[in-house]
């Protein structure tokens, strides 16, 4: 039985210059944490060591900060083992990181910078396929195929990058192919590069972030516990979470009517956890007026909780209707202003821009008569 | 509401006595009457009575009461729909007001009842709508007026607005449309300026400032990563290089290249020298070959040139001996004609000196004769010259200034004028004898003539015969003597610088001098004709043909003899030497002949001698020439010899400077090998050093967090700009809808002035202060004017038209109210007024208007009904 932890996409000195000034610090200081994280859940499952596909740093140059802390505490995990993989942010091109990490190179931890089998036990072998070049051009792992490894040892795949190419312009090259594993006759492959944990096929897996740095994959940070029981077994893997902020990005359905600020608060977590989350609201559906500028103040008056809260109504439409319109006034010059805005921003004829205008300026409009009062 | 009537007691100048105005009209009723007359009176007092509570005494009502006090009391009659009545108010003492119903006479109301009764006619006072149908003098409702007075005639504007059109907050929004407007334009200008400009500052100009930067940041640290990875690339580039450059086998090659073309080179070199050395030996040997060859030559043509000199030799010294003969003979002749020449001349010679002789005989003689004449020329020259010096010497004495004796002249005269005044005041004494005693009486002995004036001065002494001495004494000044005495004193100096005693001597000098002077004259010329030169030169020429004449006189020879002979010696000598000059060329021709001869014989011998010398003895020539004959051969074999040893050399020729280019190319394809590495190698070095230092630098990351800042940037300009497109779209639709619904609001009164406006001005429209409600702009021929800028005339023209429209307003929502213009049209022409007057009538069909006016001439043919002011006096009732 072999047992290990396999994740990914750590990205330690990722500074996050996209979000507020006081947040940076935590998110960066979070990412260095993994490690220790990491290594905790190793030992709480017995595994012997952390294989981690890729992209470890952010960048080709990180601090020498950056890089000897992060050595360091893995070496304070030893006995664990780690195995670091060049990814496309860190890849081979990267010459002085890795000489770096040469030279400081702790017992316990393995760099997998050559396409040729590593043995991490007597019957295990790992062939790492490290990224050449931010954007090698080619499938790395080919060389798998006919890498010969001792005869009844475990076979493991460690590799960084895409296996479906989504973007239409890049060529399809260095798309890893997704049937390496049955190709190679690999027990497992590691895969690394998607933030979110992805079950390609039996054994194959993409582990995810075990901290997320993004919104868009919605998910808990987590890493996967891998157990092989012996060559050509199915692999067993159990999803271990990892990470200290959630970064979510709920959505809000509302219908005319609503009470959207209650609804909001349904979604939301409540006590000190708000500390370590990162929330956008993605609202749709349809808000009245009212709705629209209650919804705007509760989250305003929520936001200090969270380590970040933030509203995003693109896809919120006002419902208008004449009681709405009869709160701002029920005639005269205020009302007429009104009426001419909410007419523009149901025009069709008009571009989504210029409605969108209209409609934020009639909210506006709205905001300004209920902070007046009546 | 009409006026019927209007009657006014002890108000203003009316004190003690009242006036009436009865028959008010409907339509235009016109009062004009002079300044002073009380119009402006009755228009206070029809003002009183409707807006003064009878029981106060505000200002208005104090400006009614006579000077001499006084309770004015104000009457009007009015109709209105429910019937006919008449008000009466009088203040201060007996203060009252009453209503009758002038149908039954009945007293309708009385006090505050009265008063509720007029309030209701006019709608709640001063305030109410029907105030400002009152236009008073000179008060076009435009001008600047008190605050206070200025907010009550708005709100009286106002309300009737509000009356007609609704209220205006609820039309225009009012304070809450206000404040938001505030609130909308507060948010707006924090971010931009009125032109929708950044505004400096402000929150959305830092963040643009904020964007800028970090742009430029990103960029730069982009350019950083970028010469990073450029710096990567390069290094990783630099070390294939140097891999291949230094590839161990690769050197070894290039090395084994330069030994073998250093070999090759070696090879060609020895050769080389070889086949050099065969060569000079081959050049020496054809050297020694052509020198043998040349002396053999050489003396073979000397040996024949040697017998060729000989010979001409011989024919030489034949040919000098011939000219030598030649010589010998012309010289002969030449000696003879020199001699010849020399015997002429000698002849010549002789006869010239004859002739020479002849001549200085004859010269001597003809001074000889010349000189006795000289001689006595001389003489007389000499004569006259000691005659002119003696006569010079006698002019000298004799000559005296001529001016000098013309001033004796003149003194004498003077002394005898000055004597004979003198005489002429001196006492005089005369004497008549008688008969017989002529002479008895003597003066110093003199007897004193008879009968004649005589003259004394000083003191006389008169000795008379037989009597005694007489002493006559005159006691005169002696002023006039002194004049005299200088006169004769000048006299006396005259004639002594003279040298004569008297004025006749001095004539007598002057006309001696004069003869002598002439006397030298004469000398003069004669010395001047017998020696004009000088007798110097006389003396001169006396001696040269003395010295001349001193000669042998005797001639001794006919000269004209002489003189022939001379002729044909010289022809003779002429002759000789033309003969001597024909010899002589033969002569220098037969001296160059033996020249020439001589000297070719000199040549001839001395080549000869030359030749010998080399040829040495005549007995040994055959044996040398053979001997170098013999050398000739010897040279001619070694240099066949040395061209055979040459020969094979030469055709087995290496190409050395191949091997050398060939040298060098292998050699410089090592250098530059080893040249490129080692420039690889600095490259490197600095590769490193750059890349080491950005490395360290983080500038990735640096760069990641810029572009990640520059997208939260962008992401918040966006926000300000849609919050600024948002606040701006808010403002635009809130302006829209208040001056929509200011519009809206002021569409009555508009509607109303618009046909009025038509009957005075062409094509303008008015726009209204949305503040004061009042005109604010006019517009005309597509220009827009504010109003207080129009003229006097315009404006009440408009401010009187402005409250007809607000009348027939009030007419139409079934308030009719009368108009009363109290001199509105001050400022106005008389055309304008017609015109008015023309709107007026048209209005008055269901409006009242009171005009009052001081223009009696100018408002007396606009028609209307003519009022007029009666005395009055109220029911004592």
């Amino acid at each position: 039985m072999f047992r290990f932890i396999h994740s990914s996409d750590l990205h330690i000195g990722k500074r996050f210059g996209n979000m507020p000034e006081d947040l940076r610090g935590r998110l960066r200081e979070a990412r260095h944490g993994i490690i220790a994280r990491l290594a905790g859940q190793a030992r709480d499952h017995d595994a012997t060591g952390i294989v981690l596909a890729g992209d470890t740093f952010d960048s080709e140059t990180p601090t020498p900060a950056m890089r000897r802390q992060a050595l360091a505490e893995m070496a304070d995990h030893a006995p664990l083992r780690w195995v670091l993989l060049p990814g496309n942010h860190d890849s081979l091109q990267a010459v002085e990181l890795w000489n770096a990490v040469h030279a400081e190179l702790p017992d316990n931890v393995m760099l997998a910078d050559a396409p040729a089998p590593m043995m991490l036990a007597p019957d295990v072998a790992l062939l790492p396929a490290p990224c050449t070049a931010r954007r090698p051009g080619r499938d790395l792992t080919e060389w798998m195929d006919g890498a010969a490894t001792p005869e009844g040892a475990i076979r493991l795949g460690l590799a960084h990058g895409a296996i479906q190419d989504f973007s239409e312009d890049a060529a399809a090259s260095d798309v890893i192919a997704p049937d390496r594993a049955a190709r190679a006759g690999l027990d497992y492959l590691a895969l690394g590069d998607w933030h979110g944990h992805v079950a390609v096929n039996a054994r194959t897996h993409y582990s995810g972030t075990p901290e997320p740095d993004r919104f868009k994959h919605d998910a808990p940070g987590e890493a996967l516990l891998v157990s092989i029981a012996g060559r050509a077994a199915a692999p067993a893997i159990t999803r271990v979470e990892t990470g200290s902020f959630v970064w979510r990005t709920p959505s809000l359905q509302l219908l005319s009517g609503h009470d959207a600020a209650a609804s909001l608060s349904a979604l939301l977590p409540t006590g000190a956890v708000r500390r370590q989350a990162l929330i956008r609201i993605m609202a749709s559906g349809r808000v009245r007026l009212a709705g629209r500028t209650a919804l705007a103040a509760a989250i305003a008056n929520m936001a200090p909780d969270f380590a970040y809260l933030e509203l995003d109504e693109s896809a919120l439409a006002i419902d208008c209707e004449s009681e709405d319109l009869d709160l701002i006034d029920r005639a005269g010059a205020l009302r007429e202003a009104a009426q001419a805005l909410l007419d523009e921003s149901t025009d069709e004829t008009r571009s989504g821009t210029d409605r969108a205008v209209s409609r934020a300026a009639l909210v506006r409009l709205f905001s300004y008569c209920e902070a007046i009062g009546a | 509401m009409r006026l019927r009537a209007l009657r006014l007691h002890n108000v203003k100048r009316f004190a003690g006595h009242g006036v009436a105005i009865e028959n008010i009209g409907d339509g235009v009723n016109v009062l004009c009457a002079a300044n002073e007359y009380g119009k402006s009176t009755c228009f206070e007092a029809l003002h009183a009575l409707f807006f003064q509570p009878h029981t106060g005494t505000p200002e208005g009502v104090r400006l009614l009461r006579p000077y001499s006090g006084g309770n004015p009391l104000i009457e009007a009659d009015i109709v209105t729909v429910e019937g006919k009545y008449r008000l009466t108010k009088q203040f201060y003492g007996g203060k009252r007001a009453s209503v009758i119903d002038l149908s039954s006479g009945r007293l309708l109301a009385q006090a505050d009842e009265a008063e509720a009764f007029i309030a209701g006619l006019i709608r709640g006072g001063a305030a109410g709508p029907a105030g400002l149908l009152w236009v008073r003098q000179g008060i076009t409702g435009i001008e600047k007026r008190s605050k206070s007075e200025e907010e009550g005639d708005k709100r009286v504007r106002e309300g009737l607005l509000s009356s007609v059109q609704g209220e205006v907050d609820a039309l225009t929004g009012g304070r809450r449309m206000a404040d938001i407007t505030a609130r909308c334009n507060d948010e707006l200008d924090r971010l931009v300026t009125s032109t929708l400009k950044p505004k400096k500052g402000g929150p959305y100009a830092a963040a643009l400032d904020e964007h800028d930067g970090l742009l430029e940041e990103e960029q730069r640290l982009g350019a950083e990563v970028t010469a990073l990875r450029e710096a990567l690339d390069k290094r990783r580039s630099t070390l294939k290089r140097l891999a291949e450059l230094e590839n161990a086998d690769e050197a070894l090659e290039r090395r084994a290249a330069i030994a073998a073309a250093e070999a090759a080179l070696e090879a060609a070199r020895s050769h080389a020298e070889a086949l050099k050395a065969a060569e000079a030996e081959a050049a020496l040997a054809a050297t020694r070959r052509d020198a043998a060859m040349l002396a053999l030559q050489g003396f073979r043509t000397e040996r024949e040139s040697a017998a060729r000199q000989r010979g001409q030799l011989t024919k030489a010294h034949a040919l000098r001996d011939e000219a030598l003969a030649r010589r010998s003979a012309a010289m002969a002749e030449s000696d003879r004609a020199m001699a010849e020449v020399q015997a002429a001349e000698q002849e010549e010679r002789a006869a010239r000196d004859l002739l020479a002789r002849l001549d200085t005989a004859l010269r001597a003689r003809d001074a000889a004769e010349r000189l006795a004449d000289l001689r006595k020329r001389l003489e007389q020259a000499e004569e006259a010259r000691s005659r002119i010096e003696d006569g010079e010497a006698a002019l000298a004495v004799l000559a005296a200034p001529a001016q000098a004796v013309d001033e004796l002249q003149a003194l004498e005269v003077e002394i005898a004028g000055l004597r004979a005044a003198e005489a002429a005041t001196l006492p005089s004494l005369r004497m008549e004898y008688q008969s017989d005693a002529a002479g008895a009486v003597t003066i110093d002995g003199k007897p004193v003539p008879h009968a004649q004036d005589q003259g004394f001065s000083g003191a006389v002494r008169l000795d008379i015969v037989g009597i005694g001495a007489l002493t006559l004494r005159s006691n005169r000044p002696q002023q006039g003597d002194r004049a005299i005495e200088g006169a004769v004193a000048r006299h006396r100096d005259l004639l002594a610088s003279l040298g004569v005693d008297s004025l006749a001597a001095a004539r007598q000098r002057q006309a001696a001098a004069r003869d002598k002077a002439a006397e030298l004259a004469l000398a003069r010329q004669r010395l001047n004709d017998l020696a004009p030169k000088g007798v110097p030169h006389l003396h001169a020429d006396v001696m040269r043909l003395t010295a001349l004449s001193t000669g042998d006189l005797e001639l001794g020879a006919d000269p004209d003899e002489a003189r022939r002979q001379l002729a044909l010696a010289e022809q003779r000598v002429a002759r000789a030497r033309n003969m001597a000059r024909e010899t002589l060329p033969l002569r220098g021709q037969a001296e160059t002949a033996v020249t020439t001869a001589e000297t070719a014989c000199a040549v001839i011998a001395a080549e000869l001698a030359g030749l010998e010398a080399t040829l040495g003895p005549e007995t040994t020539r055959d044996e040398k020439q053979r001997i170098l004959a013999d050398d000739m051969a010897t040279q001619l074999a070694a240099y066949e010899a040395s061209q055979a040893r040459a020969a094979p050399l030469r055709k087995a020729a290496h190409d050395l400077s191949g091997a050398e280019a060939a040298l060098r190319r292998t050699r410089a394809v090592h250098d530059a090998a080893t040249q490129e590495a080692s420039r690889l190698h600095v490259t490197l070095a600095d590769l490193n050093g750059h890349i080491r230092a950005r490395a360290d630098q983080a500038v990735e990351e640096n760069w990641h967090e810029a572009s990640e800042k520059l997208a939260l940037s962008a992401e918040r300009l966006k926000r300000f700009e849609m919050e600024i497109a948002v606040l701006g779209r808010l403002r635009a639709a809130l302006v829209a809808a208040r001056s929509a619904a200011r519009d809206l609001y002021l569409k009555p009164v508009i509607s109303e002035l618009r046909p009025l406006l038509g009957l005075l001005f062409d094509d303008i429209s008015i726009v209204f202060d949305e503040n004061t409600l009042l005109p604010h702009t006019v517009r005309r021929n597509g220009q827009d004017e504010d109003v207080v800028r129009l003229s006097g005339g315009m404006r009440e023209q408009l401010s009187v038209l402005t409250r007809l429209a607000f009348a027939r307003l009030l007419a139409r929502d079934g308030r009719p109210t009368p108009v009363i213009l109290d001199d509105a049209l001050v400022y106005s022409d008389d055309d304008r007024i017609e015109r008015m007057f023309d709107a007026l009538h048209r209005q008055s069909r269901d409006q009242q208007i009171l005009v009052f006016s001081c223009r009696q001439r100018a408002f007396s043919k606009l028609g209307g009904n003519v009022l007029q002011m009666n005395d009055w006096t109220p029911d004592r009732a």
